[in-house]
């Protein structure tokens, strides 16, 4: 049985997907919920869900290896006006049904310059609002 | 089951191994109705047992099972969004909870916390979980980086058509700033999108993330009254960063997040 109650904003811009695949089940419930003390339990080991963890990538050689093969299978020119970043912005599309991707991505931008390179995304960093700031993170 | 397994189960259980147990899905209000048709693991009903002001949403479920399958996580998970998408609150309950039976489900779990858990669910009422993500485009992102990155172009352009044994080095070092330019950028987008984002919950759960693509990952729960605004205000956002990110946006979901439970 699913109940969903799904709406799609009216611009469709927003992914509004719902939960149904296991992987995004998982997702949601990862390791969460009120938790039953365990002499209470019937302990079952077949059922007990194990910790996932699988998205978080651990930075490690291999990693910085996967990073680099990425990176060079990348097929653009990125000199010289290149090749327009319409047909990334096409993969995007597949997996977004009801988005609209339209126009060329402007190209690119001031490189950043900021030294903050360990960033721990679950710590919340207080930060300005300022379209600078925006406009400076395209 | 073999006797070895079963010797095995009983050392690791605590109480004595029923044939039947109780599987807690969550905990709701004791005069919050369940739908009646709902059903949960194995097309078990769902019944309530309830302590107090709280009540367990529970099925009766066999003990002896083949080990875990994904069609007992979706069915825990399609009763807690029914749940989670009828008039009261639910706490959710950590899935894979079996309890021996209906006098340990009502003393021993509900009746110690019933406090705790209509405080729980106080909390909870007329509020709604999201999952929030924001994504970039790898292709896209990589593009922007070689373009906007001088020693990440050169290191391309010197490690991209050797054999992968080659310039070992040299790889490590494209990937370590990759990933570093990757985090400054995620940085700088979580950082204002959260900015955008945040004042519109009542409470938020950030997930940490890593890899090339995604950008923010966060549990947030929404005031019922404040969703349209919200659902609007997250559509404009979309269209904004459309050409370089993607926003999801995925329930309402169970409360998962904010059950209390870590």
């Amino acid at each position: 049985m699913t109940v969903q109650t799904q709406r799609r904003g009216g611009g469709g811009y927003l992914d509004r997907p719902a939960p149904s695949g296991l992987a995004d089940v998982v997702e949601i419930i990862l390791d969460k919920g009120i938790v039953i003390d365990a002499y209470v339990r019937v302990s079952l080991v077949g059922i007990e869900l194990l910790t996932i963890d699988a998205r978080i990538v651990i930075a490690s050689v291999d990693t910085y290896l996967r990073f680099a093969e990425a990176t060079n299978r990348l097929d653009l020119l990125e000199q010289g006006g290149g090749k327009p970043l319409d047909e990334f912005i096409g993969n995007m599309q597949e997996s977004g049904a009801g988005r609209k991707v339209k126009g060329a991505v402007s190209g690119a931008k001031k490189a950043l310059s900021s030294g903050d390179d360990d960033d721990d995304s679950s710590e919340r960093r207080p930060a300005k609002k300022s379209s600078s700031r925006r406009r400076s993170s395209a | 089951m073999t006797p070895a397994a079963d010797a095995a189960l009983q050392e690791e259980a605590t109480t004595p191994v029923p044939e039947v147990g109780w599987f807690v899905y969550g905990v709701v209000g004791a005069d919050s109705p369940v739908p009646t048709d709902l059903t949960g693991l194995d097309d078990e009903p769902v019944t309530t047992l309830s302590s107090g002001r709280v009540a367990a949403v529970v099925t009766k479920v066999a003990v002896e099972r083949p080990p875990g399958r994904s069609v007992e996580l979706l069915a825990y998970n399609s009763v807690l969004d029914a749940l989670a998408h009828g008039p009261g609150p639910v706490v959710p309950v950590r899935f894979g909870s079996i309890l021996p039976d209906e006098e340990a489900v009502v003393e021993e779990f509900l009746a110690p916390d019933e406090g705790y858990f209509a405080e729980l669910l106080e909390g909870l009422q007329g509020r709604e979980q999201f999952m929030f993500q924001a994504l970039y485009d790898e292709q896209q992102v990589l593009a922007d980086i070689v373009a906007t990155e001088p020693e990440i172009a050169e290191l391309r352009a010197l490690t991209k058509d050797l054999p992968p044994e080659a310039a070992y080095g040299e790889r490590v070092r494209l990937g370590e700033l990759v990933s570093a330019a990757v985090d400054v950028r995620r940085a700088v987008d979580s950082s204002w999108l959260l900015d955008e984002v945040l004042p519109l919950t009542e409470a938020y759960s950030l997930r940490p993330v890593s890899g090339l693509e995604r950008v923010v990952d966060a549990a947030l729960l929404v005031a019922t009254d404040r969703r349209a605004d919200f659902e609007e205000r997250l559509e404009a956002l979309a269209e904004e960063v459309h050409d370089r990110m993607r926003l999801r946006l995925m329930g309402p979901t169970a409360p998962y997040d904010f059950a209390g439970g870590g």
